[in-house]
């Protein structure tokens, strides 16, 4: 009926069955000597045995809760979690559901990312599986950072519930979009690239009015600075300083960004443009916004011409154009001066980005990886004498 | 979303939606809706009659809601079902619009 075990200061305890007058104080007993043995851990019930508790049993979850630190109950099934609504149990501390449980068997796949699969379950909602087992935290953070943007108002699909697959491994049940993306738009002429460029700079600038305050929302420029550090024996020492000092006077910046926008990333549904792929967003001064941007049109295709039309299906001249377009369109200008300065901020904090993605993906030890290392340190090192201020 | 029920009492609006407020059915809805929306200073959308309700749907009622606050009026829903309610419940939208 009880059960124990330990895990990094937390002491798990998973109650099974019924608790009720006959076993209640039994139970308790038991749950008070296990206590003992850890009596600094925060505790969790697990509750995904449990079938029924009486008054008698809710009064000893409730002792327990009054006098803890920390207790929380996990993996609650519908009626337990009914029962502990309406008892008041949700209020006084944290009561997690159980996961409910589907099967992806029969399923059409209908995408494969990095980080898993992506299912239509039925014909309103897919799920994205991931591989990684250990992978629930992370599908825990994207979920709540989709849901945050998704009733801030940003267009994107509903995150549901995250389900447990059965066969094993966890994912986030999506509402499913009959859309297509932007890279496809283009790559069929099914729109005039400026149309495309225009809508998706309007998005864009409704994405970058939202402020969210939440702790799950990484700060850019944290990150940034996390960069330039990284760098710091790979780049001379006044370009270091320079790139530090830089990225250390942008302003902070509460407005939302999304991370990683780019063509792939924004579908089109009936009108609609909708967002697509949350776990990047965060919250940043634009200019973090637009060295992604140029990263994915421009900066990732330095040495590999191919790489846009790998990545995006699209050549590297439509994606230049892209990017040039959209800066104007963002910028509200097509004063060429004014394009190239900006261009050139973006091209600083972009460049930082992928010669420290190269050199810890071994970039050092590949012919390849020194050819980009080497590119980026020898635009940086034009940029960076040359350049004031990281802020338009 | 022909079937729209308006009622116009005093400053209250009551609205009831007939079946899915989906991509296709929602652009359709706000036109009309907004048409009736001058003067109204309380706004109830009665969903009994509301069998599905997608993302469309629900950005519909987010963007209302902040226009109608914006200008000190007030948006409410009632007689949602169980099923929507969970899908409200799953995102936290009664953190922002008021649902009876």
């Amino acid at each position: 009926m009880v059960q124990s075990r330990e895990e990094n200061g937390r002491l798990i305890i998973s109650l099974s069955g019924e608790i009720d007058s006959s076993n209640a104080q039994e139970v308790e007993t038991r749950i008070y000597e296990i206590r003992q043995q850890y009596p600094d851990d925060s505790i969790e019930l697990d509750c995904d045995r449990l079938e029924y508790a009486s008054s008698a049993g809710l009064r000893v979850l409730l002792r327990l809760i009054q006098q803890t630190d920390e207790v929380i109950l996990t993996n609650v099934h519908s009626e337990m979690y009914e029962i502990l609504d309406v008892t008041g149990f949700t209020e006084m501390t944290e009561v997690r559901r159980a996961y409910r449980v589907i099967s992806v068997e029969g399923c059409e796949l209908i995408g494969m990312g990095a980080n898993g699969m992506v299912y239509r379950i039925d014909p309103d909602t897919i799920v994205k599986v991931y591989r990684n087992p250990d992978a629930l935290p992370e599908i825990h953070r994207e979920r709540e950072l989709a849901r945050l943007a998704f009733i801030a108002g940003v267009p994107t699909a509903i995150p549901y519930d995250v389900v447990r697959i059965a066969g094993g491994g966890y994912g986030t049940v999506f509402e499913k979009l009959t859309a297509r993306s932007f890279a496809k738009l283009l790559a069929y002429d099914d729109k005039p690239l400026d149309e495309v460029v225009q809508m998706s700079i309007d998005l864009l600038k409704l994405i970058h009015s939202k402020v969210i305050r939440s702790d799950t929302l990484p700060d850019m420029k944290a990150v940034a600075l996390d960069w330039a550090d990284f760098l710091k024996d790979y780049l001379p020492a006044e370009l270091h300083e320079k790139l530090h000092a830089l990225i250390a006077a942008v302003p902070a910046d509460e407005h939302l960004m999304h991370g990683d926008y780019h063509v792939k990333n924004i579908m089109y549904q009936n009108n609609e443009i909708l967002l697509i792929d949350m776990d990047t967003l965060c919250h940043g001064h634009p200019v973090f916004e637009l060295a992604s941007i140029y990263n994915a049109y421009v900066g990732f295709g330095l040495i590999d011409p191919d790489c846009t039309m790998k990545f995006l299906g699209l050549s590297a001249e439509t994606c230049y154009t892209f990017w040039r377009r959209s800066l104007e369109l963002y910028l509200g200008t097509q004063d060429a001066a004014v394009i190239d300065s900006v261009e050139e901020k973006a091209m600083i904090i972009g460049l930082a980005r992928i010669m420290r993605h190269q050199i810890r993906r071994d970039g050092m030890n590949r012919e390849d990886g020194r050819k980009m290392i080497e590119t980026c340190r020898s635009i940086l090192a034009q940029l960076l004498p040359r350049t004031d201020s990281l802020v338009f | 979303m022909s079937n729209t029920v308006f009622e116009m009492n005093g400053t209250t609006l009551t609205v009831k939606p007939v079946g899915e407020l989906n991509s296709m059915t929602t652009p359709d809805f706000e036109e009309e809706l907004r048409t009736h929306l001058s003067g109204v200073s309380n706004l109830i959308v009665d969903f009994e009659n509301v069998d599905y309700i997608s993302s469309a749907g629900i950005r519909l009622f987010l963007g209302l809601n902040q226009t109608l606050k914006n200008r000190g009026a007030e948006m409410k829903l009632i007689h949602v079902s169980d099923p929507i309610m969970s899908i409200f419940d799953l995102i936290g939208f009664q953190d922002v619009v008021t649902v009876e």
